[in-house]
């Protein structure tokens, strides 16, 4: 009888270890890893809802690693990670308008990047129709996202970067811009002001400046 | 030696904005934050001879989850163990363990991850990053950011002389990053050298470009 217990009482543990390997296998062993198990079920229902909704997953999973590590609520975090899924469902659907029927994963999270440095839909939309190959959405976005992060405002950013587009520079020198303005800062300049020595120079005409229509022959950056 | 004023330093430290200084003070901290963003932007270049060997003994080192437990279940332990057992029992087991393998495999045949995880970067195509933190009086710092998940113990700096001047080298896949360095193991600093955005905490992350030719601070 004893024997009989023992047996069943085996049958019934080990039959339970595949059913809770595949709830742990279902979510991200990261996730489980490091963050709190009173957060990931909420984190991982977000994950899932942005999932079916073609939006990447890994910056909310990175979102929520990140605010644990931070030793932050699980609440706050939870309202963090809700509020980026928002920010990648609102960059998809301005870069969709921009006329890129499938923007990839990265440009979407770059969106969302620049929805939280402070630029609205619009400006991800209008940054998304002059990111024309070679010009990569993820780039522009990340750039003015650091721009409007320095303090130049994000209506100058977008106009700035449209013009040194329309100035056929390449696109590794949009990666300079913040660089760029910030030794201008560093030389006394507001970010404005720096970001308005910078349009000048493609030839803007500042904050009320046209586009430019230089050209690649003045591009000083080019042999 | 330069030294700066207490409220430059806690400026460099990224507790204060420039506009919170008095304006006596703006040309030194320019200068400092110049100089500190001029050692940050400062790619480093490697042999190619060199980035292979270290790419080569960091895919040693990564071992997957499998491998983990593989490692776990292979290393030798000194165990001792006693059994009386019948063999009706011995039976048993085997049964239940079979049972649970048939349920093992029939999930596995039928499941799918409902999170896929998106990014996968290319080890091969990694740029060698410096970062640097003045924090005098720290006992330890470390960059934590989405190339390490976030994990304040992946990259400590260390103390280059006696200047309060952290630093350490890592080497980043392509793609734009968010970071901030810890202090102490409990202070998020965001890099005074670099654009920062809000983390949605209430707290400011710094931002990074990897490109193949180098890093930008974005």
């Amino acid at each position: 009888m004893r024997a009989l217990g023992f047996m069943l009482a085996a049958v019934g543990a080990i039959a339970l270890l595949p059913l809770h390997a595949v709830t742990a296998q279902d979510i991200p062993a990261r996730l489980l890893e490091r963050v709190p198990a009173n957060m990931v079920d909420s984190v991982q229902r977000i994950a899932q809802d942005a999932a079916a909704h073609g939006l990447p997953v890994e910056p909310l999973l990175l979102k929520a690693i990140e605010g644990s590590a931070k030793g932050v609520s699980a609440e706050r975090v939870i309202a963090a990670v809700r509020v980026l899924a928002a920010r990648l469902g609102e960059s998809r659907n301005a870069l969709r308008e921009a006329g890129i029927p499938a923007p990839s994963p990265g440009a979407v999270e770059s969106g969302a990047d620049a929805l939280n440095a402070g630029l609205n839909a619009s400006q991800v939309r209008d940054l998304g129709r002059v990111s024309r190959p070679p010009y990569d959405p993820v780039v522009t976005l990340q750039v003015v996202a650091a721009l409007t992060a320095l303090g130049v405002p994000a209506p100058q950013g977008v106009r700035l970067m449209a013009h040194m587009i329309h100035a056929g520079r390449e696109p590794k020198d949009l990666l300079e811009l913040p660089n760029e303005v910030q030794i201008s800062m560093a030389r006394g300049a507001t970010a404005a002001e720096a970001a308005e020595g910078l349009d000048a120079a493609q030839g803007g005409q500042g904050p009320q400046g046209q586009q430019g229509q230089q050209g690649e022959g003045n591009n000083p950056r080019k042999p | 030696m330069t030294t700066y004023h207490e409220l430059v330093k806690r400026l460099l430290d990224g507790e204060l904005t420039l506009a919170d200084l008095p304006p006596e003070l703006h040309p030194q901290a320019r200068e400092a934050l110049h100089l500190v963003a001029a050692l940050d932007r400062e790619p480093v270049t490697l042999s190619p001879e060199l980035v292979g060997r270290v790419m080569v003994s960091v895919r040693g080192r990564a071992l997957s989850p499998a491998r983990r437990v593989w490692r776990w279940l292979a290393a030798p332990r000194d165990f001792e163990l006693r059994l009386r057992v019948r063999p009706l029992a011995i039976w048993g087991g085997a049964v239940a363990a079979a049972a649970a393998l048939a349920l093992i495999l029939g999930h596995l045949s039928t499941g799918t991850s409902p999170v896929p995880v998106a990014r996968t970067a290319s080890s091969d195509n990694v740029v060698f990053v410096r970062f640097v933190l003045y924090a005098p009086g720290a006992k330890r710092v470390s960059v934590a950011g989405t190339f390490n998940q976030w994990n304040q113990e992946a990259a400590p700096l260390v103390l280059a002389g006696q200047d309060g001047v952290w630093t350490t080298t890592l080497a980043l896949p392509v793609g734009q990053h968010q970071y901030a360095f810890v202090v102490d193991g409990e202070r998020w600093v965001a890099d005074p050298a670099a654009p920062a955005v809000g983390d949605g905490f209430g707290r400011r992350n710094s931002v990074i470009a990897v490109t193949p030719q180098g890093a930008r601070t974005l």
